[in-house]
């Protein structure tokens, strides 16, 4: 039987200079089954197939920073094709411009710190997603934390804008919490959560709110 | 530097407050066209297939623009400048008349129309705030007065509803990608020109 109608599910680009396109295959008819996906760009005519299959895993085309633009629409199309015949996905547009979901912050650190004034706090630092060019402005990232106690439900969720660092001053003294921290594109998706770290707030201080 | 009441003479905002104020603005010109295009696909597009039609549809392609951060990268502050004024000024006559005619579209609602107003208002300050950073680049130059002419009235006030939604969606969609544009230049000038790209 020939296979059944492939279907385009997502497509992503992390930093704003690749992008990658993942696909759901029909059913194999039974048979070997190969899967080819076609693109043409906006401004273009022509019709190009997948440049690689290979860097993004199984059902997966990457396009490197040579084949994405920005503000141009990609018509994605797949095709499935066995020994009996061969079926197209629906063409899906894409414009990388506004699939941008970054990777999430690394190197997140918890420390308990004091000011001049002795009073103590908890400074928590982080590092962009490597891939992410922020400095030179290609991409502006701004970022959430979440912190809970180990032991505790609610995460406490704070808007932290676009620095990489944040002071809290209101922990409980003994307690031990979780943090993590994701960011968002200026215009674009939020990031996954990074993973977590913990922190032992000493016993023996007294954290109060300014 | 003080940052000046309208007017007064002789008080200069330095370039790095005119940047932090064309980005802010450049920001919320393209969050505001994100949602106007938004709501618009959602209210009159679903179903028409109107993106296939939209390609190579926008009236600013004429203007040759990066495509990618390596492109971006390598272009000079001053012709990024320029681009970014041109783009500016090829919306000017758009959004004036995409805020009379959107009035004229079957209900539509208040928020687009607000949008419509708001963003045809933003785009002059940006475009405004921009002269005067090229005027404090380049002291003294006359501008080049680049721009896309726009000839898609008569498209929004066609008889057939179905091509007259095609125009404004359109619009919309270029709407949406040139302010994207502007904003990540900008975001990418003020970097290079006021942080020496270490942002």
């Amino acid at each position: 039987q020939p296979p059944g109608r492939p279907e385009l599910l997502r497509c992503r680009s992390p930093e704003k200079e690749t992008f990658t396109c993942w696909w759901k295959p029909g059913s194999d008819g039974g048979l070997p089954t190969n899967y080819t996906l076609f693109y043409s760009k906006e401004g273009d005519r022509s019709i190009n197939e997948c440049p690689d299959y290979r860097t993004a895993g199984p059902n997966s085309c990457y396009f490197d920073k040579k084949h994405t633009s920005l503000w141009a629409i990609y018509n994605i199309t797949i095709k499935a094709t066995n020994k009996m015949g061969s079926n197209i996905s629906e063409p899906q547009y894409v414009d990388v411009t506004y699939i941008v979901q970054p990777d999430p912050p690394v190197n997140l650190s918890l420390e308990v710190k004091k000011q001049v004034d002795g009073k103590p706090y908890l400074l928590l630092k982080w590092n962009p997603p490597p891939l992410a060019d922020v400095k030179s402005g290609w991409l502006t990232l701004e970022y959430r934390l979440r912190l809970k106690p180990e032991d505790g439900e609610e995460w406490e969720t704070i808007i932290v804008g676009q620095q990489t660092q944040y002071k809290l001053f209101s922990l409980n003294p003994g307690k031990k919490y979780i943090a993590q921290v994701h960011c968002k594109p200026d215009h674009g998706e939020w990031s996954e959560w990074s993973s977590e770290n913990y922190i032992q707030i000493p016993g023996d201080i007294e954290l109060k709110d300014v | 530097l003080p940052i000046c009441p309208s007017g007064s003479a002789g008080c200069q905002v330095s370039l790095g407050n005119l940047f932090d104020r064309a980005v802010k603005l450049s920001h919320y010109i393209h969050s505001l066209s994100s949602e106007i295009f938004n709501e618009f696909d959602e209210r009159y597009a679903q179903g028409r297939g109107f993106i296939t039609k939209a390609i190579d549809g926008c009236h600013t392609s004429s203007l040759t623009t990066p495509e990618d951060k390596e492109q971006a990268q390598q272009t000079h502050h001053d012709e990024l400048l320029n681009l970014v004024l041109g783009v500016l000024r090829s919306w000017n006559d758009p959004l004036l008349h995409l805020v009379s005619e959107v009035q004229s579209i079957k209900e539509a609602p208040d928020t687009i129309l607000w949008k419509a107003m708001e963003i045809e208002q933003q785009n002059k300050r940006l475009l405004e705030g921009m002269e005067k950073i090229v005027g404090q680049v380049h002291p003294g130059e006359t501008e080049n007065e680049v721009y896309s002419k726009w000839s898609g009235l008569p498209s929004l006030q066609m008889a057939d509803e179905d091509s007259r939604l095609f125009a404004f969606y359109n619009l919309l969609h270029c709407l949406r990608r040139d302010s994207h544009k502007i904003d990540n230049y900008l975001k990418l000038l003020k970097c290079r020109l006021i942080h020496d790209s270490n942002c």
